[in-house]
């Protein structure tokens, strides 16, 4: 029988060449990339179905997504300690100041924007763009409930037993526990107040539960009052969920997110001409229409049917927070909710 | 001759241990560089006394010790993995018996029944449990269409529906031991019992459950590790209000950014964990002191 010539200086060498390529570290960008976080989920999927192309169209720069939520972006970003992971951050405005804070980004130059002059005023600044308005309201189940009319509705028969309530982790739950507050007396500042109606309301409620259940829980039937974004409900909608979004007395809430370059990017110029395509009227008109449904902040493109607003100018009318009072406190609310909550 | 031989043997041996010593230097060098250097990273972490990492104190010690709610949290988290140590030890002796006794066939029928949830994710069969349990699933629409109930059991987001999803979804880290042991258990020994005037009862006290003790506990430590720190079914089934050490641990790392804090918490989660290990190896060596 022939003998195999391999030996173990052989296998060292070769474990050695193996081992010795991971240590070279990241192979160089090559030029015209970009690589963008994006949240998980249907952002994803429309910015890897239409982003993209647009920017390799226009630039011939290739876009390579990263799915992380806001928070797990922050922590990534944190982390690295000043050796970027990606080149763009995505974010909603709490975890917005907590980068800006830490100094997560690079400073933000809107001029090389070509469409930042179509923009709200405001929506551009020195740390970013806004790319997408989220509007947060009442989500309920028409068939099992009517509608509700003001943030205290949840809080009395027929909505508390069918509440799903969640806590300030995420943006959403944490504008509107604001809103519940101050619907009983409390402030952007101040939710003492909400804290003492959930206490009375405990026994009641169908479930408090972590913000990546409320779908589910929805679809399942176990909630049929709750309070989120219009992608979630949309996105809900669009898999046969009986569900609706109502707008309280007090008003919906509105919020944008946007998008940042990171401190130390690769790809500082791609990463400009990635927001720019973002933001451009085409990309923000095919992103309203996908499955997505995100709400544009170009001022040219044409909201469609059944959007919860008219024309983008109503947004100015919308409940909005200053996430500069709210994040100080919000580490000591969060831990407040999970004592409050717990059995 | 004969002392040339062993001197060579001798030789041989020394070098061959030298080899093992070194074959095992990659992977000593990889534990040390990707666990213990983390664990002891996550330990000096720990220390820190705020969010940015710049001062060094006992303080967030101090703050998740002295707070009798994180305290009760990682108490919670034990009994957790206790009773769903218990609970699926309820369901899988009796499965292990059936095996025990079964032909090959049905063993074959039975394995490959248990190691079936194992092929999806852990993700998916605990939203499918969101489906079992919630007020509108299969367990409530069965109880109010039979009767027995007037408006649907809360199930979701209790700490019974939790044990029951959790029993179901470890069930096969516990099985799995218990048969690898039990099929090693020598027919003879029920046999002699029975035919000594044992009863069934006495025979699986006295003979079967000593003798797969060592299995119970290699399936019980897989299960209480993994049922404490099973973070999607607490959260997703236990929901908000029943707080576990891993969300804890998520919350304080990924949501407020207060690192040194999370890191105590998952030094008390690590640490509970190995306690539940040693008292589930102690009990083991209760009942078979001279196995497990």
């Amino acid at each position: 029988m022939r003998q195999s010539n391999i030996t173990r200086r052989t296998i060292m060498k070769a474990a050695a060449a193996v081992g010795g390529t991971t240590l070279l570290g990241r192979p160089a960008y090559a030029k015209g990339n970009v690589t963008a976080a994006i949240y998980p989920g249907t952002w994803d999927e429309q910015y890897r179905a239409i982003v993209a192309p647009a920017l390799k169209k226009a630039h011939d720069i290739d876009l390579a997504l990263e799915p992380l939520f806001a928070v797990d972006q922050i922590a990534k970003a944190v982390a690295s300690r000043g050796v970027s992971p990606f080149d763009c951050f995505v974010l909603d405005p709490g975890p917005r100041v907590t980068a800006i804070e830490r100094g997560l980004f690079e400073p933000f130059d809107g001029t090389k924007l070509t469409n930042a002059g179509k923009l709200p005023a405001g929506a551009v600044d020195n740390w970013g763009a806004a790319v997408n308005s989220q509007i947060v309201g009442i989500a309920y189940n028409p068939k099992k409930l009517p509608k509700p009319k003001s943030w205290k509705d949840l809080f009395q028969e027929p909505y508390v037993s069918r509440l799903g309530l969640t806590g300030f982790q995420t943006t959403f739950g944490t504008v509107s526990l604001i809103e519940m507050a101050k619907a009983f007396g409390g402030s952007e500042t101040d939710v003492e107040p909400i804290f003492a109606e959930i206490k009375k309301i405990l026994p009641k409620i169908a479930a408090v539960t972590a913000p990546a259940a409320l779908p589910g829980l929805f679809q399942q039937g176990q909630i049929d009052v709750t309070y989120t974004n219009t992608n979630n409900i949309d996105s809900l909608k669009r898999r046969g969920v009986d569900i609706e979004l109502a707008i309280p007395d007090t008003g919906a809430i509105s919020f944008v997110t946007t998008l940042h370059i990171v401190k130390g990017a690769e790809n500082k110029d791609n990463a400009y001409k990635y927001i720019d395509t973002a933001i451009s009227a085409s990309v923000q008109e095919a992103l309203l229409k996908s499955s997505a449904v995100l709400l544009p902040v170009h001022k040219d493109v044409v909201l469609t049917e059944g959007l919860p607003i008219k024309s983008l100018d109503e947004l100015a009318k919308f409940v909005t927070h200053d996430w500069t009072k709210i994040n100080p406190q919000r580490a000591a609310w969060i831990e407040r909710f999970n004592k409050e909550v717990t059995k | 001759m004969a002392g040339a031989a062993t001197a060579a043997m001798v030789r041989d041996g020394q070098a061959g241990e030298r080899v093992e010593w070194r074959l095992a230097t990659p992977l000593g060098a990889a534990y040390m560089a990707f666990f213990a250097a983390p664990l002891l990273l996550l330990a000096w972490i720990s220390f820190y006394e705020d969010n940015e990492l710049t001062r060094l104190g006992p303080g967030q010690w101090l703050k998740f010790l002295s707070d009798p709610f994180y305290v009760g949290v990682v108490w919670r988290t034990v009994v957790l993995g206790l009773v769903t140590v218990a609970a699926a030890t309820l369901l899988t002796y009796p499965l292990a018996l059936i095996f025990y006794d079964a032909g090959p066939r049905v063993r074959k029928l039975l394995l490959f029944i248990v190691v079936l949830p194992l092929l999806t994710s852990v993700v998916v069969r605990t939203f499918a449990w969101i489906a079992i349990l919630s007020r509108e699933g299969v367990i409530n629409q069965s109880l109010l269409w039979l009767g027995l109930t007037a408006s649907p059991v809360p199930l979701l987001q209790t700490q019974h529906g939790l044990v029951l999803a959790l029993m179901q979804i470890e069930m096969p880290l516990m099985l799995l031991p218990l048969l690898t042991v039990m099929q090693n258990i020598d027919r003879s020994l029920v046999e002699a019992s029975r035919s000594l005037g044992a009863s069934r009862w006495r025979t699986f006290f006295r003979v079967l459950l000593p003798l797969s003790v060592p299995g119970w506990v290699a399936g019980a430590t897989l299960v209480f590790a993994s049922s404490t720190t099973a973070f999607i079914s607490q959260s997703v089934i236990g929901g908000g209000r029943l707080v576990f050490l891993p969300s804890v641990i998520w919350q304080q790392a990924m949501v407020i950014s207060n690192w040194p804090f999370a890191a105590v918490a998952s030094i008390m989660l690590l640490a509970s964990v190995l306690l539940g290990i040693v008292a589930l190896g102690a009990l083991g060596r209760l009942i078979d002191p001279k196995g497990a």
